[in-house]
C-alpha cells in the first residue's frame, strides 16, 4: 500500500487518542450538534448523510497533490473529465461528455459539458480544465504521474480540449483517476493557491461545497449542496453530507444501528456479520479492486533460488485463509483483480504441501534437511495480514522453515524495503496493493517493472524481456484491446509462475453497512471507499 | 504432642486438639499460607506446562497446526476457551504457552541470578576500586529504563524466544548485582570471614564459601519475586511483535493478536491474558510469602 494510506492507518492510533482528549475536554460524543439524519429527515429536501469514517478525513485539500483518505470527500466537491462505471468496464461522461481519440491513440479530443460552473462562480471550460492538468501536473506530487503520457494540451475553444500525448494511453481511463485527475479553478485566488486551499476552501465543480471544516472534531467536515450544480437538484437528494470520523468500529456500528448515522465505510468480519442480520440496516460486500502481494526477494538472500520462491508461494493456505477472513476476501486469480482488463479467471492458487516439500529438498531444505530462515515483514496493527502470516508460518514451520515475521509502520517498513545494502531487506515483503485509475498496468509499472533506486518494485526483479513487455502495456490497452489482453495473461504467467516473483493470496472485499433509509447505493471500486451523495435518495 | 495452654490451667484433650490444629493452620495462616498459596498455584501452572502435550485437548494446536475453517468459533464442550483466528483450540495455545513463558522466567532468573551474584558478591567483598567499577557499570545499566533497553535489544536483535532471554536477563542482572553488593559488604565484616581471613583462607574460597551463602537470601526472595515481572516483561516484548513468533504459542502474543477482536470474540484475548495474571501472582505471592517468612 502506498505510504500515504498506510501512514493513515498509523494515524489511527493518534486519531483515538484524539477523540479521546476531545472527549476529555468535556465533550459528549454525538452531542456536538452533528446533524442526525434519522428517519424524521429522510425524505425531506434537507437530508443529511452521515458518512463514518475510520480514520481522519483531510489531509491534503489541494486537488493537485491530494492523496489520500479525503478522497471520500473530494469525489464528491471535485469532478474529472470521466467517470468509472464499473459495470460497463469503461469511462462514462462527467465534466467530458463525449470524446474520441486518433487511430494512433496518441491524439485525445474531449468535448466538455457547456453550462457547469465551479463553485466560485467561473465556468468550467477547456481553458480552465487545461489550466488544472497543467499545474497537477507541474507540481508533480501525488498521482501526477498518471498524466505522464502527456505531452500538450490545448483549449481549441471553451468546449473542445485536445491533449497531444508522447506514447498512445487510455486517456478517457486516465483522466476518470479517483486522485490528480480533477479540473478546478487555478485563479479562484489571487493569493498562494495551495495556502488557501489548505485552510478549507475549495474550487471544484461537484455538487457539493465546503461547508465546515474543523480538523480534529469528530464531525470533522460537512459539505452542502452547491445550488449551482450543472446536474440541478430536481428530485429527492441529499443536501448535505457530514462526516463523522469514528476510529472504534463497534462505536461505529453502534451509531449505525441507534440511526444517527447513514453509511459507514468499514466493519470487522465479525460485526459485519451481525450487520447482515440486523433489518434496520443495509449492507453491500463488493469485490474491490486492492488484492494483498507477498514479494519475494528474487536478487538477495535465500529467495534468489526460484525453487524455495516457488515452494513458499505453494505453502500460502489460499483456501483457508479465505475462509478464515469470513468474507474479508476472496481467492485471487492472477495479479489483477476480476473486473480489470487484464484479470486472468481460472488461475488461483492452491497450497501444495508436498510440492513445497519436494522444491525444498531439491534445494536441500525440509524437514530431514538443512533449516531455512526466512524474514517477513507486513503492516503493524492489520488483522487480515496476521492471519496471513500465521498460516504462513505455521505451514512453513511444518516444512523445517522458519519464518521469522516484523510486523512495522509502512514507513518503517518500506525503508527496509529500500535499504541500499541488499542484506538488510526482507525475503518477503506483504503489501495491498490498488491502482489510481481502472487499469491493471499499475500493478505491472510500479510493483514488478525493475526501478533503480528501488521504489515499490519489492520482489527487485531485473528481467529486461518483462520489462519491455510491460512498457507496451498503454498503448496496447489503447490500440488493440485483445493483444493487451493476450499480453497481461502472459506477463502474469512469467511473474507469479516462471519467476514465482509473487504470489496473490487474495482479493479484498469492501463490507459497508449502511441505514435503510439510504437508496441506490453502488460500490465503485475504481474510487476506494467513495459515495457518491448526489447519486443517492433519500428516502424514508 | 504438647500443647502450652495458659499456665497452670488444666487442659481438656478436645480443645488441646483444637489448639494443636489451630496452630498448625494458624502457623500456616500467618506466615506460609501465601507462600503456599504462590507454591500451589505455580506448581499447577509447572504441571500445566510440563503435561501440555497430554492434557491439551488438541497438541497439534499449541504447534503449527491451523483450522482456518474453524476460525473463532466461541467456547464450548468441543472447545473450552474457543479457538482463535486461524482456528487453533485456545485453551491448548494457553497450556503450551505456560512452556515458553516459564522457560522465559526460569532462564532469565537463572542467568541474571548467576551474572547479578557472582558480580555482587565479589563487588561487595572486595570493595575499593573493584567495587568501584562492577557498581559504575551496573549503574549505567540501571540508567536505562528496563523495558525501552529489552526494547531496543530485541529491535536489535531477530525477533525469537532466545532473544527475549538474552534482551531481558540483560537489564535484570544489575538490580542483583546491586543487592547482593551490599549484604556482601557488611557480611564481609563479620568476625566468621575475619577469622577465615586471618587463617589464611585463599580470598575465592572465602568469597564463594563463607561470603555468598550469607548474602543469599534477600536475593532469593527477590528472584522469586521477579518471576512475575520476568513473564510480563516478556509478554509486553512478544506484544510489540519483538518476542516469540507464530507459531510458538506464547501469552504475549496471543494477547497482541486477540485485541482487535476483543469485543466480537473475547475469548481469543481473554484466556491467555488471565494465564498472565495467574502467574504473575503466583509469582509475587510466593516472593511475598518468602520475604515474610525469611524476613523473622
Amino acid at each position: 500500500m502506498r505510504w500515504h494510506k498506510r501512514l493513515l492507518a498509523a494515524g489511527a492510533v493518534t486519531a483515538v487518542a484524539l477523540t479521546a482528549a476531545a472527549c476529555a475536554g468535556g465533550k459528549v460524543r454525538g452531542a456536538e450538534g452533528s446533524p442526525q439524519p434519522g428517519t424524521s429527515s429522510a425524505g425531506t429536501t434537507d437530508a443529511t448523510f452521515v458518512y463514518v469514517p475510520n480514520l481522519d478525513v483531510v489531509t491534503d485539500w489541494d486537488p493537485a497533490s491530494s492523496y489520500s483518505n479525503e478522497i471520500i470527500a473530494m469525489q464528491n466537491v471535485y469532478e474529472s473529465l470521466t467517470r468509472y462505471n464499473p459495470q460497463t468496464k469503461k469511462a462514462e461522461p462527467r465534466l467530458a461528455t463525449s470524446w474520441t481519440s486518433s487511430p494512433d491513440g496518441k491524439t485525445w479530443t474531449f468535448t466538455l459539458r457547456s453550462g457547469a460552473k465551479f463553485h466560485t462562480g467561473k465556468p468550467v471550460d477547456a481553458a480552465a480544465a487545461k489550466a488544472s492538468i497543467e499545474r497537477t501536473m507541474k507540481i508533480g506530487q501525488g498521482a501526477a504521474y498518471i498524466w505522464g503520457a502527456v505531452d500538450k494540451i490545448e483549449a481549441k475553444d471553451p468546449t473542445t480540449l485536445v491533449f497531444t500525448l508522447k506514447y498512445p494511453t487510455a486517456l478517457d481511463l486516465v483522466a476518470s483517476a479517483g486522485y490528480a485527475s480533477y479540473v478546478y479553478d487555478t485563479s479562484a485566488t489571487s493569493d498562494d493557491l495551495k495556502k488557501w486551499f489548505g485552510e478549507g476552501h475549495d474550487a471544484g465543480s461537484g455538487p457539493y461545497t465546503i461547508d465546515t471544516w474543523q480538523k480534529g472534531q469528530e464531525t470533522e467536515l460537512t459539505l452542502k449542496a452547491f445550488d449551482g450544480y450543472w446536474g440541478g437538484w430536481d428530485g429527492a437528494h441529499y443536501k448535505k453530507i457530514a462526516y463523522r470520523v469514528t476510529p472504534e468500529l463497534t462505536t461505529a456500528w453502534q451509531l449505525l444501528q441507534r440511526g444517527e448515522v447513514s453509511f459507514v465505510e468499514r466493519l470487522n468480519p465479525q460485526l459485519y456479520a451481525q450487520a447482515s442480520g440486523t433489518p434496520s440496516v443495509q449492507t453491500s460486500q463488493t469485490p474491490s479492486f486492492q488484492n494483498l502481494l507477498t514479494l519475494f526477494n528474487t536478487a538477495n538472500g535465500p529467495l534468489k533460488d526460484v525453487r524455495l520462491r516457488q515452494a513458499v508461494q505453494k505453502a500460502i493456505d489460499y483456501d483457508g485463509l479465505v475462509a478464515a477472513l469470513k468474507g474479508a476476501g476472496v481467492p485471487a486469480s492472477g495479479l489483477v483483480p476480476e473486473g480489470l482488463l487484464g484479470f486472468t479467471p481460472g488461475q488461483t492458487p492452491k497450497q501444495d504441501l508436498a510440492g513445497a516439500e519436494a522444491l525444498l529438498k531439491e534445494a536441500g531444505y525440509g524437514p530431514g534437511g538443512k533449516q531455512l530462515d526466512l524474514s517477513l515483514t507486513y503492516a503493524q496493527g492489520d488483522a487480515d495480514q496476521e492471519v496471513l502470516v500465521t498460516l504462513l508460518s505455521s505451514a512453513l514451520d511444518k516444512l523445517n522453515v522458519k519464518l521469522s515475521a516484523k510486523p512495522l509502520q509502512w514507513t518503517t517498513q518500506w525503508d527496509q524495503g529500500k535499504a541500499k545494502d541488499p542484506a538488510k531487506r526482507q525475503d518477503i515483503f506483504v503489501m495491498y496493493w490498488y491502482p489510481d485509475y481502472a487499469d491493471a498496468y499499475s500493478w505491472f509499472v510500479n510493483v514488478i517493472h525493475s526501478a533503480d533506486p528501488v521504489s515499490f518494485n519489492l520482489s527487485y526483479l531485473k528481467d529486461d524481456a518483462i520489462d519491455k513487455e510491460i512498457d507496451s502495456l498503454p498503448e496496447l490497452t489503447a490500440t488493440d484491446k485483445a493483444a493487451a489482453e493476450k499480453a497481461y495473461a502472459d506477463l502474469q504467467t512469467k511473474i507469479i509462475g516462471e519467476k514465482a516473483a509473487v504470489a496473490v493470496p487474495y482479493v479484498q472485499n469492501y463490507q459497508r453497512a449502511y441505514a435503510k433509509s439510504v437508496q441506490g447505493y453502488a460500490d465503485n471500486p475504481a474510487y476506494p471507499n467513495v459515495v457518491f451523495a448526489y447519486d443517492l435518495k433519500p428516502g424514508a | 504432642m504438647t500443647a502450652p495452654g495458659p499456665s497452670g490451667a488444666p487442659v481438656a484433650p478436645l480443645p488441646l486438639r483444637r489448639t494443636a490444629l489451630s496452630r498448625l493452620v494458624g502457623g500456616l495462616a500467618g506466615v506460609d499460607r501465601l507462600a503456599l498459596a504462590g507454591a500451589v498455584l505455580l506448581g499447577l501452572i509447572v504441571l500445566a506446562a510440563l503435561l501440555a502435550p497430554w492434557i491439551a485437548p488438541y497438541p497439534d494446536d499449541g504447534g503449527s497446526a491451523t483450522h482456518p475453517l474453524e476460525a473463532l468459533l466461541p467456547p464450548s464442550g468441543a472447545h473450552w476457551f474457543g479457538t482463535d483466528q486461524v482456528g487453533r483450540d485456545v485453551l491448548s495455545r494457553v497450556l503450551y504457552g505456560a512452556r515458553t513463558s516459564l522457560v522465559i522466567a526460569v532462564a532469565v532468573l537463572a542467568l541474571s541470578g548467576i551474572v547479578g551474584v557472582v558480580l555482587g558478591v565479589v563487588a561487595g567483598y572486595a570493595g575499593g576500586w573493584e567495587r568501584d567499577v562492577i557498581m559504575r557499570v551496573t549503574d549505567v545499566f540501571l540508567a536505562f529504563p528496563a523495558l525501552l533497553l529489552s526494547l531496543a535489544l530485541a529491535v536489535v536483535l531477530q525477533p525469537s524466544v532466545t532473544t527475549v532471554i538474552v534482551a531481558i536477563a540483560v537489564t535484570w542482572w544489575p538490580w542483583y548485582a546491586r543487592l547482593t553488593a551490599s549484604v556482601a559488604a557488611s557480611v564481609s565484616t563479620r568476625g566468621f570471614v575475619d577469622s577465615a581471613c586471618c587463617l589464611g583462607v585463599p580470598a575465592p574460597l572465602i568469597v564463594f564459601r563463607h561470603v555468598l551463602p550469607n548474602s543469599l537470601t534477600p536475593v532469593l526472595v527477590q528472584l522469586s519475586l521477579d518471576g512475575g515481572g520476568v513473564i510480563l516483561t516478556a509478554a509486553a516484548l512478544s506484544y510489540l511483535g519483538l518476542g516469540a513468533h507464530e507459531p510458538t504459542a506464547e501469552w504475549g502474543l496471543m494477547v497482541q493478536q486477540g485485541q482487535s477482536l476483543f469485543t466480537t470474540d473475547w475469548w481469543v484475548v481473554t484466556f491467555p491474558g488471565l494465564a498472565i495474571l495467574v502467574t504473575a501472582f503466583a509469582f509475587n505471592v510466593l516472593g511475598e510469602g518468602l520475604r515474610a517468612r525469611l524476613a523473622r
